[in-house]
């Protein structure tokens, strides 16, 4: 119960850092879009024993951290789920790839750093950084506005509704499983966690009543004259919003191509 | 704003309405509405009151007989047209507001209409006024009270500027302060106010007309003073009087 409501309040947190009046958060969303994106297809790109190269890449999350006033601490403990996931990815190469690149000195003696280390270490820093980027997006940027900016993109209008609702369905799904797990154990006090007994009659609430929530807040949609494009105020663009993504793409190509 | 041949922006005739074969909730509902009017739906649970308000709304299209919302018969074809004249306040705030900030749903009525962002930020701040919630229009929607979520959900309806708005239950679970706040503002309206509810007090402090509904039909339509005062009539319709009437 205590996790959910926890849940609830990590995203209500998220919501309220997007909604700062600090100037990353009011740059245009789809210069932000085009930046993450562009971060992440350029960190991807390098190759897989380039950490050296790769860890100047951190010049961008570091600033936006910095500058953009958001905790790095918070950052992690809110991509906690997905961090794992992307660290996991290159674990085995140390088993498959054992070529020896170089050697450390450590204690008088060497000890041999093979090609399967370091190409771990480098899909480990991909990953991490890649995660870091998303962040940095989704804590400056509503999902009305990154939404915005994927219509900008000519994304299909049926998809961009779809990563919306999903995004609003979450929240609601969460405030629904929190009233249920609720009742429950304020009736079970000494249970600790849900019986096995109860999981089947308390998930199938749990999908109807948060399907009950959706429709009614589908209709009240509707009422007001929803008719399956999200119209968002459009963003006057000024020159901070052309410099922004133009300054970090160049960067980008440059810290690619020439270090 | 249109209306019909009599002036009537609201004209129900005949109206039947069922969920299952055989099991009709409105059976015959016959009304009309005007301009300006405050109209109680009264009734006890389950007689088909909201029932009513989202046929009104075209949330159900199904039923048969006359309904008519500014000129328009409600089908699916003028839809559009009609929810541009009608607000549905929801009996649960939540539902109704699923934005991220207090304007950003206000605003979401007046820019799905395609008006311009002139006039969506004049008909926002116009809302928010009229609700006392200026001071909140940044606040995250998650963040509000139970009344202020109740005053946002009015403000997202006045921002579509309708000619009728509907409320289902709009005293549920408000303390006296906001209950009262409420009151002012809803007196305040000058569309064409349709309010279900089973607090008759309140209904008797916003509604000048009631209607009083059982088993599909209209039992009653007249005063707010003349049947909320009726004893005998609001007792076989499963209601008692109204606390403030009932103590003296």
């Amino acid at each position: 119960m205590k996790q959910i409501e926890d849940n609830i309040r990590e995203l209500n947190k998220l919501q309220n850092l997007q909604q700062r009046s600090h100037w990353m958060n009011k740059l245009h969303p789809l210069g932000k879009l085009l930046v993450c994106v562009i971060y992440i297809f350029v960190v991807a790109s390098f190759d897989k024993y380039a950490m050296d190269k790769l860890l100047v890449m951190a010049v961008f999350p570091a600033f936006c951290f910095i500058v953009g006033d958001l905790s790095l601490k918070d950052g992690l403990y809110r991509m906690r789920l997905i961090l794992p996931l992307v660290l996991f990815v290159g674990v085995f190469n140390p088993i498959f790839d054992r070529k020896e690149l170089f050697s450390i000195a450590a204690f008088g003696n060497q000890i041999p750093v093979t090609g399967g280390v370091i190409s771990m270490l480098t899909l480990m820093l991909k990953g991490l950084f890649s995660v870091l980027s998303a962040y940095i997006l989704i804590a400056t940027t509503s999902i009305e506005e990154i939404c915005y900016a994927l219509r900008c993109l000519h994304v299909p209008k049926i998809i961009v509704i779809v990563i919306m609702l999903i995004y609003r369905y979450f929240g609601l799904m969460g405030a629904e499983a929190d009233r249920i797990t609720t009742a429950y154990m304020l009736r079970a006090p000494k249970q600790k966690g849900i019986h096995y007994s109860a999981w089947g009659s308390l998930v199938g609430q749990w999908l109807l009543r948060s399907m009950d929530r959706a429709s009614a807040v589908y209709e009240s949609m509707t009422l007001r004259g929803f008719n399956g494009d999200f119209r968002v105020k459009r963003k006057i663009v000024s020159a901070r919003d052309f410099l922004y993504p133009f300054i970090w793409i160049v960067l980008f190509i440059l810290l690619r191509h020439f270090y | 704003m249109h209306t019909g041949a009599k002036g009537e922006i609201l004209k129900i005739e005949d109206l039947h309405f069922s969920y299952e074969k055989g099991e009709e909730v409105l059976s015959g509902v016959n009304l009309t509405a005007h301009d300006g009017e405050s109209i109680g739906i009264i009734g006890a649970n389950g007689i088909g009151k909201s029932t009513l308000m989202k046929l009104l709304v075209g949330l159900k299209l199904d039923y048969q007989g006359v309904l008519e919302v500014a000129g328009h018969a409600v089908n699916k074809k003028n839809l559009s047209h009609i929810r541009e004249h009608i607000g549905y306040v929801f009996q649960d705030s939540d539902s109704q507001l699923f934005l991220s900030t207090v304007e950003e749903d206000v605003a979401f009525g007046p820019t799905n209409y395609g008006l311009p962002p002139e006039e969506v930020e004049r008909r926002v701040n116009e809302a928010l006024l009229k609700v006392h919630m200026t001071d909140l229009r940044t606040r995250h929607n998650y963040n509000l009270s139970g009344g202020e979520k109740k005053l946002a959900a009015i403000a997202t309806i006045l921002s579509m500027e309708p000619d009728i708005i509907i409320m289902d239950e709009p005293s549920i679970a408000l303390d006296p302060r906001n209950r009262r706040n409420l009151i002012k503002i809803l007196n305040e309206i000058n569309a064409l106010k349709i309010v279900t509810s089973h607090d008759l007090d309140f209904i008797m402090d916003t509604c000048k007309r009631v209607v009083l509904l059982d088993e599909g039909r209209i039992i009653a339509d007249g005063s707010a003073d003349e049947i909320l005062k009726d004893k005998e009539l609001l007792e076989s319709h499963g209601l008692e009087l109204p606390l403030s009437l009932s103590r003296r």
